[in-house]
């Protein structure tokens, strides 16, 4: 929408029932409703947003990095309504959004994919015979989707029920699919993607990598460029078969092909993204452009503006994504009023967020609150500009992930580049930092002032219960390996 | 009026006295410290130090300091003495509630199982995610809460366990 502005291109806004007061209603030109706060009910009703669309008098559509952002059936309704789908096309989304016909493309050009089903799997029992086959661990993922969702590692047998069940629910929900694909699962791999971008005249460039290996059941949390582990050969490589599969494809726009990379930098295929993503931001910092306008004058037919051997990528960027999630409480995600904030800015940094003080986060969505980047001419400067923002930014009323941010930038392992997708499962949660004694006595005085406030508003009240016992409780969950579906 | 207060794991002892005194730990402070929003949001300049604190509610309650994030805990002389008084919860008996809120998709089990410490109770859909709610021990279902399908809210009882020996 940002984008659009600068170009002078107006904007229409869809939103559901409990986002009429969101920022980018209020930002648009133009903002009607399409329904429900359930998502089915509303951004997934494909033929609502098209009427709006057609309605609006609006010549393209871009569909964002959520809900249809990857739907074959939506880019096709829009190019049948007559409308600009600013994606690549339905048959390209269908062919790559399908892991198997994805596969297929990446071994026919000689990428390297896992070993795993090549069909969907649709019972329990076949996903049983498909893991012994291949070994365990195995993944299990959504035959339809991507980000993340309904993913599940499996280690042994025993993991099976729960987590077909899991995933087979999670991808009907959020892709109205539930076939699913079983992988063997490479441990100690590195998430690594490479950014696309191709135009409607054979035109296909790669625009430098991102490391998300920083991840928790699959959904990002940190992604930066370049990579710690990507040297120029492995960059040249991963660039190479990138652009090999995306013209096998006949790919158009942006877009994200994703590799795992194994620590001998040998690396397979995953999929592709037929989509902008969440972290592109990164990739825009380090290279200089603005990916949503390139995404709209590929739409609008003109030829990518330079060539491969044009595009120098300096310095590094990262960024770190503010969920509403608990990261003390197993990431459970926590929707609700949001009280104080401030976001960080000054020299590097960039925020993307809808942020403001009062606005509701309702639970049916993402809980992606704001996208934190940090940009510095080597990755030492991106990392100590994140810290400085991760320190300037305070969001209260609901619990965030900031302090996870603020403890992994900190952490050892992770400042000197050695992570893996298993990082946050071994490295979480992180002790608390030290603090000088001024920091303690301050929080103490803080502390004090407001409990006698709270004293004073409500002397006859019997006592609050927080505090000592708590401490111990949190002592002892600290303890515990994997407290991610602990209940209260 | 005296207080018992820990922050990242040291504690210390807090009277209060004049305004823009107190004691920590017997020794007398001097401090400025300005509210910016509500009582949740401090700045705070104590022997030449400026500090920003903002308290976060929770379960533990955490507090935000300098960009740092630590447990804390406050109390005052009365909630002590209280605490002490304060019986334990019914013995054998485990509740699950919802962490959150969303939607009951599924239930496991049905009253009268006996299930093991992390066995799957439900399945509890929010943001999208479905999320397992795992039993907190092991045990007999006593009791189960709404159907499948129902909306709940955060603490909603899910399910009822009691002690079943193994």
């Amino acid at each position: 929408m940002r984008t659009c502005r600068d170009l002078g291109i107006s904007t229409v806004a869809v939103f559901s029932d409990v986002d009429r007061e969101a920022l980018h209603v209020r930002l648009a030109d133009e903002a009607y409703p399409i329904g429900g706060a359930s998502p089915a009910d509303s951004y997934l009703r494909i033929d609502r947003i098209v009427e709006v669309a057609q309605r609006s008098g609006a010549d393209a559509v871009h569909p964002g990095y959520g809900f249809l952002a990857e739907n074959a059936a939506f880019a096709q309704a829009v190019a049948d309504a007559e409308l600009v789908f600013v994606g690549p096309p339905a048959a390209v989304q269908r062919a790559l959004g399908s892991k198997t016909e994805a596969r297929r493309i990446a071994e026919r050009v000689g990428v390297p994919v896992a070993a795993g089903t090549a069909e969907p799997v649709q019972d329990e029992v076949e996903v049983r015979h498909a893991a012994e086959r291949i070994g365990y661990p195995v993944l299990l993922k959504p035959a339809a989707g991507g980000g993340g969702k309904g993913m599940r590692v499996v280690r042994s047998p025993s993991e099976l029920p729960g987590a077909w069940r899991g995933a087979t629910g999670e991808a009907r929900t959020a892709f109205g699919d539930a076939g699913l694909l079983v992988e063997r699962f490479i441990e100690h791999g590195r998430h690594v993607e490479m950014q696309l971008m191709a135009d409607e005249h054979g035109g296909v460039v790669w625009l430098g990598e991102r490391d998300c290996s920083v991840q928790r059941r699959h959904q990002k949390l940190i992604e930066e460029t370049p990579g710690p582990s990507v040297g120029a050969e492995l960059r040249e490589r991963l660039g190479d078969a990138a652009v090999r599969i995306a013209r096998a494809a006949g790919y158009r726009s942006a877009g994200t092909c994703e590799f795992l990379v194994a620590p001998d930098g040998s690396f397979i295929f995953l999929e592709v993204n037929t989509r902008l993503q969440v972290e592109h931001p990164v990739t825009e910092a380090v290279t200089g452009l603005d990916l949503v306008a390139l995404q709209l004058r590929i739409a609008a037919g003109e030829p990518l503006p330079f060539r491969q051997g044009e595009i120098a990528p300096l310095g590094a960027a990262i960024e770190c994504r503010i969920t509403a999630e608990d990261a003390f409480r197993g990431f459970l995600p926590a929707g609700g009023r949001v009280d104080v904030v401030r976001l960080p800015a000054g020299p590097g940094i960039r925020v993307d967020s809808a942020l403001e003080p009062g606005i509701w986060v309702p639970n049916e969505y993402d809980p992606l609150l704001a996208k934190l980047i940090a940009f510095g001419e080597d990755r030492a400067q991106a990392l100590a500009r994140m810290r400085r923002a991760l320190a300037e930014t305070v969001i209260t009323g609901l619990p965030t992930t900031l302090p996870f941010h603020a403890r992994v930038l900190a952490e050892p392992e992770f400042v000197a580049g050695r992570y893996d997708t298993a990082y946050v499962e071994r490295a979480w949660p992180i002790r608390d930092p030290e603090i000088g004694d001024g920091a303690a006595t301050a929080v103490a005085i803080a502390l004090v002032l407001a409990e006698r406030a709270r004293g004073e508003r409500a002397r006859p009240r019997p006592a609050q219960a927080s505090a000592w016992t708590a401490v111990a409780r949190e002592a002892a969950l600290r303890e515990l390996p994997e407290p991610r579906e602990r209940v209260r | 009026m005296r207080y018992e207060v820990e922050v990242a794991g040291r504690r210390m002892r807090v009277e209060t006295s004049a305004e823009g005194r107190l004691a920590v730990d017997d020794r007398v402070v001097a401090y400025d410290a300005r509210p910016l929003a509500g009582t949740r949001h401090w700045s705070v300049v104590v022997e030449g130090g400026a500090h920003e604190v903002v308290l976060l509610a929770g379960d533990p309650p955490r507090a935000l300091v300098d960009g740092v994030t630590v447990t804390v805990a406050v109390s005052d002389e009365r909630t002590l003495a209280a605490r002490r008084d304060r019986g334990r919860t019914v013995a054998g008996r485990h509740e699950l509630r919802a962490p959150m809120p969303g939607l009951l998709k599924a239930v496991h089990v049905a009253v009268g199982d006996v299930v093991d410490a992390g066995a799957p109770i439900a399945t509890l859909e929010a943001m999208k995610m479905e999320n397992e709610l795992r039993a907190p021990a092991r045990g007999k279902v006593q009791r189960l809460g709404p159907a499948p399908g129902t909306k709940v809210e955060s603490g909603s009882l899910i399910a009822v366990l009691v002690d079943e020996p193994a």
